[in-house]
């Protein structure tokens, strides 16, 4: 059960970093609240921060959404001894992984800047993965 | 299992907190000011940094006829002027080599965005567009003149006139220029400048804003006048 708290407290978080950042996309947020000289606001400004039509932050609200809805019905009373929403939430979590990976590859080597809230998003995924897999590798039965 | 129940409702109301304060820190991001506020100092004051003032200027340096115009990018006489007069300036005057013209910052106190259109333009200078985004400044003026975020529109234009719109984030947020605005301003002001636009020929103030007519004769008789005697008999 704690494991999935973890995740539901973390996909939350996420989720407002990715909200942040979507409204800023949208032009509902003047300027970013960021570090250094720029980083948020050149990668979120860059071509590369749409994706397929949509800003690559609405990719991550529907991500951390969908992270949190498997997490808080993982909670319910009914799903607590089984391991589904575990595995469900390790797997997104992987694909959150690398979607990030590939992302900071490209704030690393394409757009020559790093963006704080994106890395704090990368961050959060990372921990959601970590979480869910030790839960897992703690529930399998030892070979 | 009660406890496990308790536990729950527990962890619920601590995502209640969370969600509530990540809204409100959103809400206050997007409400509060963008950036570094811009404000308008006292020339009389201490020195401004020492930065020195460097306008704008078309035309060759060794031009006859130097004029020199103080605008603010809010102000509307200015914006009539950039569009009905300047293209033609441009077109037309500037080809001759008897002219150089030179723009001046002289964003108004009571503009509230002339301050960041002035380093939204001079961002422009940065990548070689300055009189491409003066002129969409102007064109636009009616749009962003009351915009509680008027960046979002500025880099609208910075895009539409062909400048690199991550580059020219970068400056806007960083208010590259405003040093060096604040002193055009501040040599505006020690001229007497007290309205815009203020136009200067070779020195020497004209108590109109001229039309483009006006621009031909000043600059045909200037530059006459610049050549000698010899040539205006000539005539």
């Amino acid at each position: 059960m704690r494991h999935r708290m973890a995740a539901a407290a973390l996909a939350l978080v996420g989720l407002l970093v990715s909200a942040y950042l979507l409204l800023y996309k949208l032009g509902l947020v003047g300027t970013l609240k960021c570090v250094g000289s720029g980083g948020c606001e050149r990668v979120n400004t860059s071509r590369y921060a749409t994706l397929l039509g949509l800003p690559v932050a609405a990719y991550g609200v529907a991500g951390y959404v969908v992270l949190l809805a498997v997490a808080l019905y993982g909670l319910r009373e009914d799903q607590a001894s089984l391991p589904q929403a575990t595995r469900w939430l390790a797997a997104l979590a992987a694909l959150g992984v690398l979607f990030s990976l590939y992302l900071l590859a490209l704030e690393l080597f394409v757009i020559h800047a790093v963006c704080l809230w994106c890395s704090v998003s990368g961050l959060v995924i990372v921990a959601i993965f970590v979480v869910s897999a030790a839960a897992l590798a703690k529930a399998s039965p030892a070979p | 299992m009660a406890e496990a129940g308790r536990s729950v409702k527990r962890f619920y109301l601590l995502l209640g907190v969370i969600a509530v304060a990540g809204i409100a820190l959103i809400v206050r991001a997007a409400t509060s000011g963008p950036g570094a506020p811009l404000v308008i100092a006292d020339c009389g004051g201490p020195p401004l940094g020492g930065v020195p003032a460097a306008g704008q200027a078309l035309g060759p340096d060794t031009a006859p006829v130097q004029i020199t115009e103080y605008a603010d990018f809010e102000c509307p006489s200015c914006a009539r002027f950039a569009i009905l007069t300047m293209p033609d300036v441009q077109q037309r005057l500037i080809p001759t080599g008897k002219l150089r013209w030179q723009f001046m910052d002289f964003p108004l106190q009571q503009h509230v965005n002339s301050p960041l259109a002035h380093v939204a333009a001079a961002c422009g200078a940065d990548q070689g567009r300055f009189w491409e985004m003066e002129y969409a400044l102007y064109d636009h003026q009616d749009d962003w003149f009351a915009d509680q975020r008027p960046e979002r529109k500025f880099l609208a234009y910075a895009r539409a006139v062909g400048l690199n719109p991550d580059s020219f984030q970068v400056c806007l947020t960083q208010r590259r220029h405003w040093p060096t605005i604040e002193a055009n301003r501040c040599t505006g002001e020690k001229l007497g400048v007290n309205g815009t636009p203020t136009v200067y020929v070779n020195g020497r103030a004209l108590s109109y804003t001229p039309a483009f007519d006006d621009l031909t004769r000043i600059v045909d008789s200037v530059a006459a006048a610049a050549r000698g005697p010899a040539s205006t008999r000539r005539r």
